[in-house]
């Protein structure tokens, strides 16, 4: 049986969040996740991170609340953040009205918003479409979800010695005299059960937040899921953030994210959380919009599509739709319940992800009768050497500046060397033994650039058997699980110049290694 | 004074130049990152880069360390990268691009004192040689030639004979260090017949220009060398045993859009040709010992230019003159062979750690076939494959396809047999 002070359900950026939040009270937190860092709608984003300007006109609230976060996480962790801007522009056909109250409604929300003349938008974007007809400067970011998950745990693995562990399913909890005793779980991998005994739980589990108070008996947090799908391009587009100038669509915002570009979202309400996946019909959608912004996205090469779910926060009577529901979060006490140690924290943004954060943490530390105040907004998050890897283009600067012939270059996309792998599979947050390949994707670019894991998928499992991080036939399968990961994201945008790299890594993985007719394990 | 901008590199944007400069399929973005280019890249692994890496770090926007990295004068530009490619995407567009946004005083000093020898005086010789040199170097072997008996007592090498069928170019280094290599050429042409003529204007058979990246010198030298031709009227610019002297000009002529009232020939095809003819009646009877020979395909003449239809001409003509037990072909061959690192200005650029690391595959492809002669119709391979052999140890040496012509007719004079080994010093005289 394993003690804390406070379980943490969900590695996404709210739960690793409050788990830093915790641990900078010097709470002692076990943060579980049922697969991995970042598996759901924290991995699954544009990694925009929002001025509030797209909320300024529908929801205030939570454009002041986006500007707010924005200014915070840019002073605490920089390392996360391209601090690149970002435009809004209106092309022929939008509603000039629209365009024109914005500028007006971001003022409302303390929002900074310059009118430019298209003319200077298309030369500071030249990618920009002729049919521009109005567009504002904003102070539009990115942040790297995967980077700033890592240094969350990364920071309270230091601070309290808090443990993170992954692939670990909750199974039930067991409930007596108005609290939770003990949560029992499930390793995803082994089948081992596991009990963990916490002073309080703190349900953070995205998406999934909703099956997670059920088990506590719990049934105030109703949820919407809105499937959001976007697609990543094999360079980057444009240097800034450019979103369109109008309500809230499809295929509306473009987000450099380092090297690459990513074009999103549908917005569809789902009822399955199970098999998520971009779709063609979606893929096209955002095309189809993503060309009125910018013409060139017609002949871009797009590399991968992915999806992610949003866990949108559904008020009572409030009618199904994704794009109009509130992207604030809510707390939930649980006390009218009957419970006093169990909190969910639910729906929000990756932006606001330290505020939810800071909330829950105020509730659970006053429960635990901790008197420490919440420090996460003036404490820099510090890096580590095995979490520097998700950044686009770090790899290869590091690389080129140390020049060891000696260190492989692995993922020749992405130049990720084998220093990288080692220093992730043996110091990463959730490293453990036999590490699978999509477990050092989330923490690396491995896997992300043109090939898609065609060549580096071989490299990789090479290495870690030649490491003997692998020794045995479950190297093969994380081998073939990753490869079926990745081309669950490049099905969807396989067209033209992307048909021959499919049919190679087809020769390759099922051709020449059989992956797709590998015995399973017994 | 020197400003800033003189000395420093200019950073390019590789990947819009690579939008621009490229086909829409075969761009850095139909990259497939196979790495099949740098599997067939000698210069693979020099100064920690290859050709698909440095596809890679155009994609990753690298554009600094890209335009700094001093691997652009170890890609001969030999183009089997593009060869091999599934995509058919060019490296060696943007490593000449890339050459040329070096300042000169940071380029590799043998290339650029190379190319501005040849702007320096209308023969256009890398080698400095000028006019008189030129044309005394000819009138002394002529002389001397002619001086071997009654055989060669009428023969002729002209210069600047208007309406010649063939302008003939020439290689700087024989004129300027080793004449005596000049009088099998010329008893090949007084065999066959040919209407041939040199000129003292645009004579020299060597392009450094393009090596340097500077697009404009390159253009120059081939609008001099196309004048030169035009102005004599010839039917058929003649390229002697060289390769990027006839690259330079033949695919000068189309990317300047220049006006050249001739054919672009290859010696070799030419020499194919005039056996197929009956008119070289060349055959490998003197052969008897079985020395074995094979042969380097120039990238520039074959894979660059005129195709396997080159290489093909180029093993007729060897087979023909060692016989068919006697040749025996590298692995890969033809379009498919690998450069030797004689090419890009790679021999004139110093650094020779690198260039022989470069021919190291060349070397053992060589030593693979265990034959005792390598042929080079190309005076770079020819500099570079000797070199290697010296280098490496090996056991071969390394002739002109006129040596061996000239041989097998019986009319290789005495002192036309520098390149020949003791087996054959004394054939035939």
């Amino acid at each position: 049986m394993l003690e804390t002070e406070a379980l943490i359900i969900g590695g996404g950026a709210t739960g690793t969040g409050v788990m830093r939040d915790l641990a900078l009270r010097g709470i002692h937190c076990i943060l579980i996740d049922r697969r991995d860092l970042n598996a759901g709608a924290s991995g699954g984003n544009h990694g925009l991170l929002h001025s509030g300007a797209r909320y300024a006109v529908g929801d205030p609230d939570t454009a002041a609340e986006c500007r707010r976060e924005g200014d915070i996480l840019k002073a605490v962790a920089p390392e996360c953040i391209d601090a690149c801007g970002g435009l809004f522009v209106a092309v022929e056909g939008d509603d000039p009205e629209y365009a024109e109250r914005f500028a007006e409604h971001c003022r409302s929300a303390g929002i900074e918003c310059a009118s430019i003349a298209p003319a200077e938008a298309r030369k500071l974007e030249p990618c920009l479409s002729e049919r521009v007809f109005a567009a504002y400067k904003v102070p539009d970011a990115t942040v790297d979800p995967f980077r700033i998950t890592l240094e969350n745990v990364n920071h309270a693995q230091q601070l309290t010695q808090s443990v993170f562990l992954a692939h670990t399913e909750l199974e039930r909890f067991i409930v007596d005299g108005g609290a939770i005793r003990k949560a029992i779980c499930r390793d995803a991998r082994t089948g081992e059960t596991t009990t963990i005994h916490a002073r309080q739980v703190v349900n953070a589990a995205g998406a999934w937040a909703m099956r997670v108070a059920r088990l506590a008996g719990c049934s105030g947090v109703e949820l919407l899921y809105s499937k959001g799908t976007l697609i990543i391009s094999n360079g980057r587009i444009g240097r800034r953030v450019i979103n369109r100038l109008r309500r809230p669509g499809d295929g509306d915002i473009l987000v450099p994210g380092g090297t690459v570009s990513l074009l999103g979202t549908t917005s569809e309400t789902v009822q399955n959380l199970e098999d998520i996946h971009p779709t063609v019909a979606e893929v096209d959608r955002l095309v189809a919009e993503g060309v009125a912004m910018a013409p060139q996205i017609a002949h871009t090469r797009f590399i991968r599509a992915f999806s992610g779910v949003r866990p949108l926060l559904m008020a009572a009577g409030a009618d199904a739709d994704g794009r109009k529901a509130s992207r604030g979060f809510s707390l939930f006490d649980h006390e009218s319940d009957g419970l006093a140690n169990f909190a969910t924290v639910a729906g929000g943004k990756l932006t606001t992800f330290r505020l939810m954060a800071e909330k829950t943490g105020d509730l659970v530390a006053r429960r635990l009768g901790n008197r420490e105040p919440c420090r996460t907004a003036s404490t820099p998050l510090p890096s580590a050497d095995a979490i520097r890897w998700t950044e686009p283009g770090f790899a290869p600067r590091y690389w080129a500046a140390r020049r060891q012939p000696v260190d492989l270059v692995l993922c020749e996309c992405e130049m990720v060397p084998a220093s990288a792998i080692d220093s992730i599979v043996e110091n990463a947050p959730g490293a453990d033994s036999q590490m699978s390949l999509n477990a050092i994707a989330v923490r690396s670019r491995v896997g992300k650039g043109t090939c898609q894991g065609a060549f580096c998928s071989l490299r990789l499992t090479s290495h870690l058997y030649d490491r003997q991080v692998y020794d045995s036939p479950a190297g093969l399968r994380h081998t073939r699980d990753f490869v079926a990961q990745r081309f669950k994201g490049v099905r969807p945008v396989a067209w033209g110049e992307h048909l021959p790299q499919l049919e190679l890594a087809e020769a390759l993985h099922c051709g020449l290694l059989g992956l797709d007719h590998l015995a399973e394990d017994t | 004074m020197e400003t800033a901008s003189q000395t420093a590199i200019r950073t390019i944007d590789f990947k819009a130049a690579a939008r621009e400069l490229l086909p829409p399929g075969a761009s850095y973005d139909a990259c497939l990152s196979c790495g099949l280019c740098s599997a067939g890249c000698p210069a693979s692994g020099l100064e920690g880069m290859d050709p698909r890496r440095f596809i890679r770090m155009a994609m990753l926007d690298m554009n600094e360390e890209l335009s700094a990295t001093a691997w652009i004068w170890t890609c001969t530009q030999c183009q089997r990268c593009k060869y091999i490619c599934p995509m058919s995407i060019d490296v060696s567009v943007l490593v000449g691009l890339a050459r040329g946004a070096w300042p000169s005083e940071k380029k590799p000093k043998g290339i650029v004192r190379s190319c501005e020898a040849q702007l320096r005086f209308p023969g256009t010789s890398a080698m400095g040689l000028q006019e008189q040199d030129f044309v005394e170097a000819v009138e002394e072997g002529v002389t001397a030639v002619r001086g071997q008996g009654d055989r060669f007592a009428r023969l002729e090498a002209p210069i600047d004979k208007q309406g010649a069928y063939f302008f003939v170019n020439q290689n700087s280094r024989e004129p300027a260090t080793e004449p005596e290599e000049m009088g099998p050429l010329w008893k090949i042409f007084d065999y066959v017949g040919a209407d041939w003529t040199y000129s003292s204007k645009g004579w020299a058979a060597e392009n450094f220009c393009m090596f340097t990246g500077d697009d404009e010198a390159w253009r120059r030298m081939v609008e001099q060398r196309v004048d030169a031709v035009n102005r004599l009227g010839c039917k058929v610019w003649l390229n002697t045993e060289c390769g990027h002297s006839f690259y330079t000009v033949w695919k000068g002529v189309e990317r300047f859009g220049l006006k050249a009232d001739f054919e672009a020939g290859s010696l070799v095809s030419y020499y194919a040709r005039w056996i197929r003819e009956g008119r070289l009646p060349v055959n490998a009877d003197w052969n008897t010992r079985g020395i074995k020979f094979t042969v380097q395909d120039p990238c520039q003449l074959v894979r660059k230019s005129l195709g396997d239809t080159m290489a093909d001409d180029l093993r007729f003509v060897a087979r023909t003159l060692v016989g068919e037990a006697n040749f025996i072909d590298m692995a890969p061959s033809r379009s498919a062979n690998y450069c030797c690192g004689g090419g890009g200005g790679f021999l004139q650029a110093g650094m020779k750690e690198l260039r022989w690391a470069y021919g190291k595959r060349k070397f053992d492809q060589i030593a693979t076939t265990q034959a005792d002669y390598v042929l080079t119709p190309c005076h770079n391979c020819h500099s570079q494959i000797e070199d290697l052999g010296q280098h490496f140890q090996g056991h071969y040496r390394v002739v002109h396809l006129w040596t061996l012509i000239c041989l097998s007719l019986g009319i290789l004079g005495a002192d036309e047999r520098k390149y020949l080994g003791p087996d054959l010093a004394r054939l035939g005289l």
